[in-house]
């Protein structure tokens, strides 16, 4: 069955989307991401324009999760007041971000820029993240009990900022400011790229605000939903590229694979989900500066301006 | 006897060369199109338009004799566009130089008897835009762009042509224009799924021996019907609602399938 989308102006099938929904839903369920990483690219590689497929990817992170937040939220893996305080920083990071992709947009160096603050941010904190779970995974093997990736006592720069608060969930004392500016930053890689910024932020509040592992997937999701729901309206009313009939799709397949995801996840031990992760951080790294450095099949691209492109 | 016959024959012949000066009909196209209304509903998927006309006062001795040539533009509403060229700059492939063309039809049909170069001259096709090389592309002036060698523009205008063959936005089909008997002739032209929604304009050109004949417009409607025009509608007339109408449908089915899996579960 085939269907007309509104605003992408093309016909897709049903059965093919659904599955793409399905699939990165899954993905998303296990490591608590919202997905739209893989999404984005999948759909432009798909034929989508660009800004519809980023927009519309927005939409699907915030189906996939609700999902997942819920999920976790029945198993006390939310950190409410740490996901608030990274959410204030999330919307305006958002809303920099829109107005960012129209200006970049217009100069032609959309892709590039992002491509590039990728590569390069992917590839070092999936390869920290990797070095540092092969690490713990090797010292489990031997001492035969998980050790935590948290180390207490340790004092770092994150400590010595001011306005300190208590997260009660998470069992830390730390300033405000590192979860602000981390979400600043997750909202702005959302709004350009229609992410929901889990692969970002889920290192972030392991390595730098040393947040329990079992309650960073949930607390990142919970952010997520109010970040990406935020870029999906803005992106509506400036852009006016999110397709509705396509986000459906892309949700009734999204949902159901996140809930079986979320299941798969719980099966895997810390590291294991952590080895995991930084493979795939890396996999997207690689993938995005081969393209990069590769001579493209066609040194020209076209670009009919779109409603508000 | 001989005399009457020879007389006869000469006063046939007569009538003959007279007829043809007498009747200096001159021959002109007319033309239309299937359908004058496309509808793009949920279940569009691309869709075929048929054009079809007839000569008037058609000399022709029969369909295949070839004394004709027409062609068949069908064309979107004009559009501007901008052609980006990557190269390599510290080892990254990075857009470097631009040609913004102000405007250009974003959908270009083009069916002819036979290809176009071999019965019109460059001055006809270039006149009525007639063939992707003749549609009229003027790169809209900047400062870029005013720096640039024509070849090299005319190098981005190539790119354009071929980039848009490859979405099948331009179409170009040689023998795509068939004569069913001495008058009549037919093209279907393809409306592909990514179309861009607008009005079409269909033209038809008569051609014999190099000179313009005649020409014939006719319009199309491609619209969005039923819940694709609401749903568009929506999308730019009131997007603030559209977005959070968005976010609901998608909080909604995270929401649904949670819960239902905590059923299952």
């Amino acid at each position: 069955m085939n269907l007309y989308l509104p605003i992408a102006e093309m016909s897709v099938s049903v059965a093919m989307y659904l599955a793409l929904g399905a699939a990165v839903g899954f993905i998303s369920g296990i490591f608590g991401v919202g997905g739209g990483i893989l999404l984005t690219p999948l759909l432009t590689f798909l034929g989508v324009p660009t800004a519809v497929a980023v927009a519309t990817g927005n939409a699907h992170v915030v189906a996939s999760s609700v999902s997942g937040a819920v999920a976790q939220y029945r198993r006390n893996n939310i950190d409410v007041k740490m996901g608030l305080i990274m959410l204030t920083g999330g919307l305006v990071g958002t809303f920099i971000g829109v107005d960012a992709v129209r200006l970049l947009r217009k100069a032609g160096l959309f892709e590039v820029t992002i491509s590039l603050s990728y590569v390069t941010f992917l590839g070092v904190v999936g390869t920290l993240m990797m070095v540092e779970s092969l690490n713990t995974w090797h010292q489990s093997q031997k001492s035969g009990t998980p050790r935590s990736a948290r180390k207490s006592g340790q004092h770092s720069w994150v400590d010595k900022l001011p306005l300190k608060m208590r997260f009660h969930r998470s069992k830390l004392y730390i300033s405000v400011l590192p979860p602000i500016i981390i979400g600043m930053f997750i909202g702005f890689m959302s709004a350009i790229m229609g992410i929901g910024g889990g692969f970002v932020m889920i290192p972030a509040m392991i390595y730098l605000l040393r947040v329990p592992t079992g309650v960073v997937v949930g607390t990142s999701l919970f952010q997520i939903v109010f970040v990406a729901a935020f870029a999906t309206i803005l992106h509506a009313v400036q852009n006016k590229t999110v397709d509705v009939v396509l986000a459906a799709i892309l949700m009734a397949g999204g949902v159901i694979g996140a809930q079986f995801g979320t299941i798969a996840g719980e099966r895997l031990k810390n590291e294991q989900m952590r080895i995991l992760l930084a493979a795939l951080v890396l996999i997207i790294a690689g993938r995005m500066g081969y393209d990069l450095v590769t001579a493209p099949a066609d040194l020209f691209s076209l670009s009919t301006a779109v409603r508000g492109g | 006897m001989m005399y009457r016959r020879i007389s006869v024959i000469l006063l046939l012949m007569f009538a003959f060369a007279t007829g043809a000066i007498a009747d200096p009909a001159k021959e002109s196209v007319e033309a239309d199109a299937s359908t004058r209304q496309v509808a793009i509903t949920s279940s569009y998927t691309g869709t075929e338009i048929l054009v079809f006309g007839t000569v008037e006062n058609s000399v022709q001795p029969s369909a295949e004799a070839g004394t004709y040539d027409v062609v068949v533009v069908v064309e979107g509403t004009a559009v501007p566009a901008v052609v980006r060229r990557k190269s390599e700059v510290g080892g990254l492939w990075v857009n470097t130089s631009f040609v913004r063309f102000a405007s250009l039809p974003s959908y270009y049909a083009i069916a002819s008897t036979r290809p176009i170069d071999e019965f019109a001259d460059h001055a006809v096709l270039d006149a009525n835009e007639i063939g992707f090389e003749h549609v009229r592309m003027v790169p809209a002036g900047s400062r870029h762009t005013e720096a640039m060698e024509p070849a090299e523009i005319a190098k981005f205008k190539e790119a354009l042509i071929r980039l848009k063959q490859r979405e099948r936005l331009y179409i170009q089909s040689d023998f795509g224009v068939a004569f069913i008997g001495r008058s009549l002739f037919r093209a279907t032209i393809e409306l592909p799924p990514n179309v861009p929604v607008g009005p079409l304009v269909a033209r038809v050109y008569l051609f014999k021996d190099g000179r313009l004949l005649g020409q014939y417009k006719s319009r199309v409607m491609l619209e969005r019907q039923g819940l694709e025009r609401y749903i568009h509608d929506t999308a730019i007339g009131r997007p603030l609602l559209y977005g959070i109408a968005t976010v609901l449908l998608a909080a909604a089915a995270g929401l649904t399938a949670a819960f239902a899996f905590r059923r299952i579960a």
